[in-house]
């Protein structure tokens, strides 16, 4: 612990309501501020992953989102704004983010996970979120994270369900076990609402937090399901794939 | 016999209709119950469950008693009266 950083008076009151939060603590603050984040996409899912950990005190956001705001991103990416539509979305999400705290840095990378740079932003990180609508890009950043031995949340819905499983290296099935390929019916347009998207955003957060501050139980071998149209979630458990060619290979 | 089967995302959607009850004869298998499914849903429901040339679809994932697995794996899993099958297509993010 000693080599976490120190809290700031300023932080120290910023997050007194989370301070006294059972097993967090000014340790589990301490080491979200010495924790960097790499989130894929800051869409519906992904912003709303990036607001919360913002809110919550992480030191470090990388953020991966390639294209400018369009009209029609605006019923769910919450960080946007009418006037930010045909600007680069990723300068505009990250306006709000420092408005709300200038203690986190957040470096902005206008790409999408492909094959170039997926080991590249995912070395960088302590955690990574991967919140993008394609399986290529969920594929590899699994692969990454598998390969580097980094905690990975993996977020997924569909009109009003979410799924959302941790992929923890070593502990947990990956996302390969689960979709070896790139599913071919997969649409990347689809009928969702904000209110479904930052729900699952806010639950990869808080699988964020806990990982880095080491408390609560994070879905490592369970995946999540939840419907908002009755209300109900769900763990179910996940097994590995003895013969997935992500997980098993590694060294 | 018969068995709940839960439909979500994609699924539901081209079904319509979010749950039933299947008959199946006794001891079916996860496969002969998406086999029997896939013969009688409709194309647009079919396809997430089958391959055009009939093999269970790689990325659908199957939850039997509170382990979801991709049916390729669990296909031959035996079920019984009353278990509740829940098909989940692949959805992302976004």
């Amino acid at each position: 612990m000693s080599d976490l950083p120190y809290l700031t008076d300023d932080e120290r009151d910023r997050y007194g309501w989370q301070l006294t939060v059972r097993g967090f603590g000014e340790e589990g603050q301490r080491r979200l501020k010495a924790a960097t984040v790499l989130v894929s996409r800051i869409g519906g899912v992904g912003g709303t992953v990036a607001l919360q950990l913002a809110a919550a005190g992480i030191g470090r956001l990388v953020l991966a989102h390639a294209g400018n705001l369009r009209l029609n991103d605006l019923n769910r990416q919450l960080l946007m704004s009418t006037d930010d539509v045909g600007q680069q979305r990723i300068e505009s999400g990250v306006r709000r983010l420092r408005a709300l705290n200038p203690h986190v840095e957040v470096e902005t990378i206008a790409e999408n996970i492909d094959e170039s740079n997926a080991a590249r932003l995912v070395a960088r990180c302590d955690v990574a979120v991967s919140a993008g609508p394609l399986f290529s890009e969920r594929l590899l950043m699994n692969r990454a994270a598998v390969r580097q031995r980094k905690p990975l949340v993996d977020c997924a819905m569909y009109e009003l369900e979410g799924r959302l499983t941790t992929i923890v290296p070593g502990k947990s099935p990956c996302l390969a076990c689960l979709y070896p390929e790139s599913p071919p019916l997969w649409k990347r347009e689809f009928p969702v609402f904000s209110a479904v998207s930052s729900t699952v955003g806010s639950l990869a957060a808080m699988e964020v937090i806990k990982l880095i501050a080491g408390f609560g139980e994070p879905l490592a071998g369970r995946l999540l399901t939840f419907d908002l149209g009755d209300q109900s979630f769900r763990t179910v458990r996940i097994d590995r794939e003895a013969t997935c060619p992500v997980c098993n290979d590694r060294a | 016999m018969k068995v709940r089967v839960e439909y979500s995302a994609q699924l539901r959607t081209a079904l319509g209709r979010a749950a039933e009850d299947v008959d199946l004869p006794d001891a079916a298998t996860v496969r002969e119950l998406l086999i029997q499914l896939a013969a009688t849903c409709g194309d647009d429901a079919a396809q997430h469950l089958v391959t055009d040339s009939g093999d269970l679809r790689p990325s659908l994932l199957v939850i039997v008693n509170d382990v979801a697995t991709p049916a390729r794996r669990n296909a031959s899993t035996t079920l019984r009266p009353g278990d509740v099958v829940t098909l989940l297509p692949p959805v992302s993010g976004g």
